[in-house]
């Protein structure tokens, strides 16, 4: 009987999809010349439009951006430079954060 | 909830005060060296009025404007300003579409630290002859002017400062009537009272020294008397931003002039703009 049990929890793990256990990568981006709200939201819009990004945080006092990214997808380090590029700020720090399950 | 609200009481009070039914994001009547970021779009919806007097002569213009800017790459932008103008003098009113300036800004120099940058950047406009110059007031300058600038400053999360030069060239207008070169020297200075977070309300306050001198006018090749000099204005400035939206006032309280010979003098000149970019 607990053999059967056993098994029946094991082909029940094998149904549920893959992606309930997978984790959602995180990052953090240090950033220089993050002074103000008003601007800050050119890296908002930047951010929106990174293919893979789930939410993010902007402290603007800490000058950080804590980007959490949806299940499978990441972030390099290059694609971060060029997003804070873009939005008119210099990246200063690229950290890796554990993942998010 | 109490930072926001302090914030909000800062912004609203000081915009009040400026004294007028009141880009992004610097001097008020004085070019920045900011840029909007790349791929962004910028919409300002402005107020311009001033009053002059003096010499038997009241002056007086009132004009909305539309401008957009767009950020090519996040150093270098393009935009385009369109005024309608409302103008008296004296017995004679006039209003109507004023001259559309097409303007570019190249940011050539940024240094970036943590809360702050140093940022400089060089600007290009072109004012184009679409006001009326016929009527009486002129709606227009009737001429393809060019201006030219330099703008520097520093933004830190608490003090901010900017400088710049700007240089007017006036081209030759209808009836051979040339109206004097302009230059133009500007010095800022500003602070953060309450340092916010990203998704609150945030105010600057601002105080702008201006300078401006014009040359005579000519007409076919003589100077008029009665034109060109210098004014110097202190101009307290707010803006106040949540998001991407940013209200923002002042006023130029004219401080000591020298024009030349007679002519109406300003009495004060305000601003009042809302500014949206996505």
């Amino acid at each position: 009987m607990s053999r059967i049990i056993r098994i029946a929890v094991f082909a029940l793990l094998l149904l549920l999809p893959a992606t309930a256990f997978a984790a959602q990568a995180r990052y953090q981006l240090q950033i220089d010349g993050l002074a103000c709200p008003f601007c800050a939201y050119g890296i908002e819009k930047q951010l929106s439009r990174t293919e893979g990004l789930a939410t993010f945080d902007i402290d603007i006092d800490a000058g950080t951006v804590t980007v959490t990214m949806a299940e499978g997808a990441s972030l390099t380090e290059a694609q971060a430079d060029r997003i804070v590029n873009d939005a008119g700020f210099t990246l200063r720090d690229f950290t890796t954060l554990p993942a998010q399950d | 909830m109490r930072k926001f609200i302090l914030s909000a009481a800062i912004g609203l009070a000081a915009t009040v005060m400026a004294g007028k039914p009141i880009a992004a994001h610097g001097p008020l009547f004085s070019p920045a060296p900011e840029t909007i970021f790349k791929g962004g779009t910028e919409v300002t919806l402005g107020f311009h009025t001033e009053r002059a007097t003096g010499a038997g002569a009241r002056e007086t213009q009132d004009e909305p404007s539309l401008e957009v800017e767009y950020g090519l790459t996040a150093d270098w932008e393009i935009g385009i300003e369109i005024p309608y103008a409302w103008k008296e003098d004296g017995d004679d009113a006039a209003d109507g579409i004023g001259d559309i300036t097409l303007g570019t800004k190249y940011q050539f120099w940024r240094r970036d630290l943590p809360g702050a940058q140093y940022k400089a950047a060089a600007l290009l406009k072109v004012t184009l002859p679409t006001g009326d110059d016929g009527g009486a007031p002129r709606l227009g300058s009737g001429s393809t002017n060019v201006i030219a600038g330099l703008a520097t400053g520093y933004e830190s999360r608490r003090w901010y400062w900017f400088a710049s030069g700007v240089y007017r060239v006036n081209g030759e207008g209808s009836g051979s009537l040339g109206k004097g070169d302009k230059q133009f020297l500007n010095l800022v200075g500003g602070i953060r009272p309450v340092l916010t977070g990203y998704k609150e309300p945030d105010t600057v306050l601002m105080l702008e020294l201006n300078w401006e001198h014009a040359g005579r006018d000519d007409l076919a090749g003589t100077a008029l008397a009665n034109t060109g000099g210098w004014e110097l204005f202190l101009s307290p400035v707010v803006w106040w931003t949540y998001r991407q939206i940013a209200v923002r006032g002042g006023v130029q309280i004219p401080i000591a002039s020298g024009l030349n010979g007679n002519q109406p003098a300003t009495d004060y000149r305000a601003r009042f703009q809302v500014i949206y970019h996505y």
